[in-house]
């Protein structure tokens, strides 16, 4: 970026991103500095492409009009700890609207590919239009700028994620990888296909440790562009940290939320694993879709317990010092680490685990690697298999699919491997489609197309106004949990005011767990920018830029036909409360009624501007 | 005059400690005088449940209370 201001809130224009369009029906391509129009242009991510993307009108996600931008945003490659994202942005072949019409989308991932195409000199990539064969695209710095190139990817197809990255990695050296797996090169029938990062561990391991931009089939895109792999190629680029980022690196490990995630031989609580501990004590960690049994069945994923018979090791992203993830391998004999398995984070863990009945680490370890491995999103992937295991309940004479049921691992493995092999669209196609297709929508586990994560939306009524899936873009999942609000009026607060703010790292750059409670409009992501660019901007102009891209993203969703009923919870949740929820109910259709009565009264004003 | 709680410890809490236990207090006591006497490290400390409903650590306890003590992990 060129910085020819300190006060990017004043004078946008006076900072310009570097973008890079290419058309792939011909390989044309430009590469252009681009005054920011606003203070989301300068922080960038999902607050740049929204602003892009709602200049077109789309109506298929898979038609040559809809662009996928790739981007990083601000901090990403900077010194300030967590500064690793890329985003993937574009309208969604599985998020839509019952008109029929796919939202607006981003999805964020680290591993370290955002780094390497911050470094190579390039801000946006824009990839227009789908090339007649295969490509992958290489991003390599030069003396006079980033220089692109497009490059025959037949050799990589049928790979898997992992298996692509490693290839690559043979080709290019110093470089990152972000790729797509078979579920991707299969967008027809699979909608929720992922993006792998490739991680230094990985490269270095040769394990299949990525990082995924997972969520709305943002990997299903580069799929139907025939775009199977990018490569950012250049040497590192990492500035002395200064002390005042420093200081704020350090209080992002010790002094913030981000103390909870340490491994427990840190004082930590164990990564996000340990929600596990916490909402059991609640029994709200989702079991057989989203249906707690009020017993202790989940404990068998205990940490404690898994760690009897798996090796455990807690895990850092590149220059992180969060470690906010657990990777599960064999234990041998003698203790030592045998071969290693997959990256155990709460939500695939919960989701290809206790949800779909399966309490045995090794098979949720197993069918995580296979959802990565294919490149699917494992929050879609496991909520359509719970709904379709929840349908085979109910109708014991007349199932689906395969048949299989709760637990049954060797069946349930059986529908990921179709699914993330193209050959089973019932599940690619994600829980909103197969319910509507079996005439059963109640309890199929989505809002607004998007399946949920593995919080229990009787725990969290914010799902409905999540932008891009909740919980991660919308914060409101600890409140009743954590601090035990049931009030309407605290309720509006958090969706309209406070918990919005959790999607301003997916505009800046960096990860949730910086400071997961307060967003990004603080002195500790001021002082970076200070630090790292020179600007003088107020925390308040930071929120100001935050609120506005949110509310673009909510009046995109209305402008792509979803109705008002459709920012809902799962119609169960509502008809047949479960018993077992030890929390206050929340999501009594009264109380929804007034809470969407009052939300709306509030974002409705603010979002008529953005409508015209 | 003292109380018996009983104090139930949930994740990361437990370990070297105990799982659920009949806890002795002096009357007059508050959450906050388990948590110290537990040496519960309060950066983890997420969630303070008396007989199950959200309650801060300033919280007087009652003899018969269940004091449930968690840390809170978030995301995923």
């Amino acid at each position: 970026m060129k910085m020819n201001t300190t006060d990017p809130a004043a004078h946008p224009e006076q900072v310009l991103y570097s973008r890079c369009t290419v058309d792939l029906s011909n390989g044309q391509q430009t590469i252009e500095d681009v005054p920011c129009r606003n203070l989301e242009d300068v922080l960038g991510g999902f607050g740049r492409s929204f602003q892009d993307l709602a200049q077109r009108r789309i109506e298929s996600a898979y038609c040559d009009e809809n662009p996928l931008i790739v981007n990083t945003g601000l901090l990403t490659g900077s010194t300030a700890m967590t500064g690793m994202r890329t985003y993937f942005s574009s309208y969604s072949p599985i998020k839509g609207s019952k008109k029929g019409l796919p939202a607006a989308m981003w999805s964020a991932g680290s591993g370290k590919f955002g780094a390497k195409f911050k470094w190579t000199g390039l801000d946006e990539l824009v990839i227009e239009n789908r090339s007649p064969q295969p490509v992958y695209v290489v991003i390599t710095a030069t003396d006079t700028g980033p220089q692109i190139e497009l490059r025959s990817a037949e050799h990589l197809l049928g790979l898997s994620t992992h298996d692509k990255i490693m290839a690559l990695s043979k080709e290019y050296d110093n470089a990152h990888f972000a790729v797509i797996g078979q579920a991707g090169e299969n967008w027809e029938n699979v909608y929720m296909g992922a993006v792998a990062l490739s991680t230094e561990n990985q490269l270095k391991s040769g394990e299949d440790k990525c990082r995924f931009a997972g969520r709305g089939g943002m990997g299903s895109i580069m799929g139907y562009k025939n775009v199977v792999a990018l490569v950012a190629q250049c040497n590192d680029k990492i500035k002395p940290v200064s002390a005042e980022v420093k200081k704020v690196n350090l209080n992002v490990i010790k002094g913030g939320g981000a103390a909870r995630l340490q491994p427990i031989r840190r004082g930590g609580g164990g990564g996000t694993w340990a929600a596990y501990d916490v909402l059991q004590a609640f029994h709200a960690v989702p079991v057989n879709n989203f249906r707690p049994q009020g017993n202790d069945i989940p404990e068998k994923l205990f940490r404690e317990n898994v760690e009897k018979d798996y090796f455990i090791e807690s895990q850092a992203c590149y220059r992180c010092g969060i470690t906010c993830h657990n990777n599960i391998s064999e234990k041998n004999a003698d203790g030592s680490r045998g071969e290693f398995l997959a990256k155990f984070d709460y939500e695939p863990l919960n989701l290809l685990g206790t949800n779909i009945g399966i309490h045995e680490a090794g098979q949720a370890a197993r069918l995580i690697q296979l959802s990565d491995n294919y490149g699917m999103d494992a929050i879609s992937l496991g909520v359509t298999i719970s709904y379709a295991l929840a349908y085979n309940e109910r109708h014991g004479d007349q199932p689906i699919l395969n048949g299989a049921q709760f637990g049954d691992y060797e069946k349930i493995r059986q529908l990921i491997i179709q699914a993330g092999e193209g050959r089973l669209p019932e599940i690619g196609c994600g829980s909103m489609r197969l319910s509507q297709q079996m005439g059963e929508t109640d309890y199929a586990y989505h809002v607004k197309g998007l399946e949920l994560a593995a919080y229990q939306p009787e725990s969290n009524p914010g799902y409905a106004w999540a932008i891009a899936g909740g919980h991660m873009s919308m914060g409101t999942y600890g409140l009743l949990t954590r601090e035990g609000k049931t009030d309407v009026d605290s309720w509006v607060k958090g969706i309209t005011e406070d918990k919005l703010h959790i999607v301003g790292f997916d505009m800046i750059g960096l990860c949730k767990f910086f400071d997961i409670n307060n967003g990004i409009g603080t002195q500790m992501v001021v002082d970076c920018l200070r630090s790292e660019f020179g600007f003088e901007i107020d925390a308040q102009s930071i929120r100001a830029a935050v609120r506005r891209a949110f509310l673009l993203g909510l009046a995109l969703e209305l402008r792509q036909g979803y109705e008002k009923n459709e920012f809902a919870l799962p119609a169960e949740v509502h008809k047949n409360p479960n018993p077992h929820i030890k929390l206050s109910n929340i999501t009594s259709e009264q109380f929804f009624a007034q809470l969407e009565q009052r939300v709306w009264e509030i974002f409705d004003p603010e979002l008529e501007e953005l409508l015209k | 005059m003292a109380i018996i709680i009983t104090v139930k410890l949930v994740g990361v809490f437990r370990i070297d400690r105990f799982k659920e236990q009949s806890y002795p207090l002096p009357c007059g006591s508050r959450a906050v005088d388990v948590i110290e006497a537990l040496n519960l490290s309060r950066r983890l400390l997420g969630i303070i449940l008396i007989n199950g409903a959200h309650a801060s650590e300033n919280d007087q306890l009652q003899s018969g209370d269940c004091l449930t003590l968690m840390p809170l992990i978030e995301g995923g």
